[in-house]
């Protein structure tokens, strides 16, 4: 080869490679993030990035397009190894354009999309742009079209992550939100359907950016975002870790890591972890970090729906999804959000055959005008949904309440959990004592001499018969009523236990989940 | 059905005010006709048909302070400040009985108690205001 055929071929890539160039790289770095080919080069194990369509070209050349360069069509694509697993992954470079969506960039990324479906590896989307390149009018949006299309056509499939560094406005928006998780960068993000000028203009409300579509309120208020992060290098490190989660595929499992701790341990804290006037309240992270490998629990949605607890942790050195209430927030009920936050996490480890362990702490269902208006009937039959759709293995662990028709909801036997334990602490039943012992006992009670204690009475009796873990344990609900102590090695033992389940499903097209 | 004009923070409002006799509406977002703590302002029901007012708040929150509103509805099982007493981020200001818990209601901040809104033993709905804090 001639020398000078390799020196345009360097000079050409370097030049492609450099993006926006010098200037709007350092505006990328003033404001705090990363450009699209540093965030690469982070997620993927060193060396291991290949890059794909380098030389592509927009075939535009309406208003003033034919004279405009666009190095890499403002998106870099490729693959690469994450902790020694393929990936796929794309990353928007906003010093290009900043970061539009054309033809062509779409083009890129329906590519990448197409191999990783094609291949059965994961995907991760960062996303900073400033939306559709306007000059390229409708092909702009054909192009958001096809991802949309191909997210949806990959769902469930395989694990599809986005993390949102930058602007991710309009119609963009909803790729992200086809995916699996969502991860934002603090400050530096924004998602929303229309910006804080055309919200005014619309409605007159007055909003920063911030506040309308920051990271925090995507995820404490929206529940668009499960992930939030400092910087794009935390954002970044978090992606890494849920991966670990995960497994490539449908057709596979998570990597199981070694297991460091003695899984046989009895664990005398879990005794006392509930309190013994059931009223009181306890941080149901605390059970969750003691049933977990090394304590590490890697929370999802930790902001949104805090009276419900979602996450992976690993038990006994496999991959398990965690849903549990959570009886310091809103008492642990259940309510609009908390059941589609829970729902969504049970479908996403059912997906990816990811077992799901529930630990239930439920007085009931959140009573309110506002929740009944906001459709709790339709969105907790989710959650009902979710589970009983699940084939993945289901345990689950009964530790105080369990009332009405959210004992059903979370996973109960009769919904297919494989295993129920339950602690000598639970109360099964239909509703509370209080309720419960005014309703049965309306005659008794009235006609007594003294009302007032009779009631008491009659509450203390519902207690000790039925508010008990022991009647379901007589009808098979509960498998087992086991000593707090002993809970982690008894449901380690049921994980293993149930390691080969089986499950199938009537064949149909997809079922109809209540939306 | 009587018509007033009213203005809340210079912002006037044309309102529809009817007198609900206690229990008959099946929407009992109005305040509670009698707790005993309650100051009873007098343009009350009318505040309540304000478009930009929360429903259910019993009373009027002072001006600059945070309102802590009742996450669910329940009884107020204890009141642990009192007016006046300087609070921090994460004490507990009351217990709310709801939903067979004792929900501890923190302070959300730094601050003081400007008002109590509720009393002991009382039952209020999700969204009352709760305590203020300035």
């Amino acid at each position: 080869m001639g020398s000078s055929k390799l020196e345009e071929f360097r000079s050409r890539r370097a030049k492609i490679e450099e993006g926006g160039g010098g200037k709007r790289i350092e505006e990328q770095h003033t404001k705090g993030k990363l450009t699209a080919r540093e965030r690469m080069n982070l997620l993927f194990d060193k060396g291991s990035f290949v890059e794909l369509d380098v030389f592509v070209k927009d075939r535009c050349v309406r208003i003033g397009m034919e004279k405009v360069d666009a190095p890499g069509e403002g998106v870099i694509t490729g693959y690469g190894l994450v902790d020694g697993r393929p990936v796929y992954a794309y990353s928007q470079d906003f010093t290009v354009m900043g970061g539009s969506l054309g033809e062509v960039h779409a083009q890129k990324i329906r590519k990448v999309q197409d191999l990783a479906l094609g291949m059965g590896a994961p995907i991760v989307a960062m996303n900073d742009s400033g939306g559709a390149r306007i000059q390229e009018g409708v092909d702009a949006l054909s192009g958001y079209g096809q991802i949309f299309y191909r997210n949806t056509l990959a769902s469930g499939v395989i694990p599809q992550i986005s993390a949102i560094m930058g602007p991710c406005a309009g119609g963009a928006v909803y790729s992200p939100a086809l995916t699996d998780f969502v991860f934002m960068v603090d400050q530096t993000s924004q998602m929303f359907i229309t910006g804080p000028q055309i919200t005014k203009v619309a409605t007159g409300e007055e909003v920063t950016m911030e506040q309308l579509g920051g990271a925090m309120t995507h995820n404490k208020t929206s529940g668009v975002a499960h992930f939030i992060a400092e910087n794009d290098e935390a954002c970044i490190e978090q992606i890494k870790k849920l991966l670990s989660f995960l497994p490539s595929n449908n057709l596979e499992t998570a990597p199981e890591t070694d297991i460091t701790n003695d899984i046989n341990k009895i664990v005398p804290e879990l005794d006392q972890i509930v309190p013994e006037d059931s009223e009181k309240r306890y941080d149901m992270k605390d059970l969750i970090r003691i049933l977990a490998d090394d304590g590490e629990f890697f929370e999802v949605h930790k902001y949104y729906a805090q009276n419900i607890i979602t996450g992976f942790v690993r038990i006994s050195g496999q991959s398990i999804g965690i849903v549990a209430n959570q009886p310091g927030v809103l008492a642990g009920c259940l309510d609009i959000n908390a059941s589609d936050k829970a729902a969504r996490f049970v479908r996403t480890c059912d997906c990816f055959n990811v077992p799901i362990v529930t630990i239930v702490d439920v007085p009931g269902f959140l009573p309110g005008i506002e929740q009944e208006y906001g459709g709790i009937i339709r969105h907790g039959s989710k959650l009902l949904y979710a589970y009983a759709e699940a084939t993945v293995l289901k345990v689950t662990l009964i530790v105080r309440k369990a009332y009405g028709g959210a004992y059903i909801a979370m996973c109960s036997k009769d919904l297919g959990a494989d295993m129920v334990l339950a602690w000598p602490t639970a109360e099964i039943a239909v509703m509370g004592p209080e309720s419960a012992a005014n309703i049965i006992f309306k005659k008794e009670i009235a006609e007594s001499e003294d009302p007032q204690s009779a009631r008491l009475e009659k509450i203390e009796q519902y207690k000790n018969e039925i508010s008990t873990p022991y009647w379901a344990a007589e009808r098979g609900f509960v498998d087992d009523i086991i000593e707090p102590s002993t809970t982690k090695f008894r449901v380690v033992d049921a994980l293993n236990m149930l390691a080969s389940k089986r499950k199938t499903r009537p064949a149909r097209k997809h079922g109809n989940l209540p939306l | 059905m009587r018509k007033f004009n009213i203005t809340v923070n210079g912002v006037s409002y044309e309102v529809e005010v009817e007198e609900v006799v206690s229990g008959a509406s099946p929407n009992a977002i109005s305040a509670p006709a009698a707790k005993p703590s309650e100051p009873a302002p007098v343009a009350e029901p009318a505040k309540e048909s304000v478009p930009a007012a929360k429903p259910a708040s019993s009373t009027a929150v002072p001006e600059g302070s945070t309102a802590i509103e009742a996450p669910m509805p329940g009884n107020i099982w204890k009141v642990e400040v009192k007016e006046g007493q300087e609070v921090k981020a994460g004490d507990v200001l009351l217990i709310l009985e709801a939903m067979k818990m004792e929900n501890e209601i923190l302070a959300p901040a730094d601050g003081v108690v400007a008002s109590i809104h509720v009393a002991q033993g009382a039952s209020v709905n999700g969204g009352d205001i709760l305590v203020s804090l300035k």
